[in-house]
């Protein structure tokens, strides 16, 4: 599924947080609504309605896939249940929507620091 | 006694999603329910529920002259269109939304409505202190 990496941009916020969560490294459901409320510092937190709703959407458009199951998920331990549970991982067209999401969001900022200094210094 | 009834519609919640959705995240849903429940986020994760019936009833493609009555799933008729669903979800979630304020003691959930000409699509916030649900739909 290769394709323009702009298509999808801009993200929506909770796309965006599911795709950063993700570009750490493979995780599943429960794990990506922690990774989003530590990378928020618990101000965004996602329902797993809103959650599953967008890892679809992003499996759908080929962003998000299936993790590959780890050879340790066979060990019996107490992280052996976790072992269980689906894990996503991003694909190469996921963090390239990701790159090209937050070069946009990066010039965002830059205008807008800019604006504000002007509006600054022609007050002053 | 409270838990039980939360889990069990929230369990009604997720069996009203189609069935593929349902199959598919259902079971981790609910796990993460569970998860999320102990601390004690019930009402939100019900509203979210909602929420999220109503994004995947709207998104279902319709099935002209076939009748369906599986487990979970809405009849769909030529009779039964997108825009009546629509009416159902609006008005369930009215409901939905009357219990949850009447019995919160916690504090109100913010609705907000974003536009966006660039796209152009439209995002619906509903945002509690601690949690963050939305809808984004764009415009053909």
């Amino acid at each position: 599924m290769a394709s323009d990496p702009t298509r999808n941009s801009p993200l929506s916020p909770a796309t965006l947080h599911i795709l950063l969560a993700l570009a750490r490294g493979n995780l599943h459901g429960y794990g990506i609504i922690q990774e989003v409320a530590r990378n928020t510092d618990g101000r965004y937190r996602l329902g797993p309605g809103t959650l599953y709703d967008n890892l679809k959407k992003l499996m759908d458009t080929g962003l998000v896939a299936d993790a590959p199951k780890s050879s340790s998920s066979k060990r019996k331990s107490a992280a052996a249940k976790e072992d269980d549970r689906r894990f996503y991982t991003l694909t190469k067209e996921g963090r390239a929507a990701l790159t090209v999401e937050v070069d946009r969001l990066q010039s965002v900022v830059t205008q807008a620091r800019l604006r504000l200094q002007e509006a600054r210094s022609g007050r002053a | 006694m409270n838990n039980v009834v939360s889990r069990f519609a929230y369990r009604l919640l997720l069996r009203l999603h189609p069935a593929p959705f349902q199959h598919e995240f259902g079971a981790e849903m609910l796990w993460i329910f569970d998860e999320e429940h102990q601390r004690g986020a019930s009402s939100y994760l019900l509203f979210d529920g909602m929420l999220s019936l109503l994004r995947q009833r709207c998104r279902m493609p319709r099935t002209s002259g076939l009748l369906s009555i599986r487990s979970g799933e809405i009849i769909s008729t030529p009779g039964v269109g997108p825009l009546r669903l629509l009416q159902a979800g609006v008005t369930s979630f009215a409901i939905l939304f009357s219990i949850m304020l009447l019995s919160s003691r916690s504090s109100p959930l913010m609705v907000s409505i974003r536009w966006s000409e660039q796209t152009p699509c439209y995002t619906i916030t509903l945002q509690s202190s601690t949690h963050m649900a939305e809808i984004r739909k764009t415009m053909p």
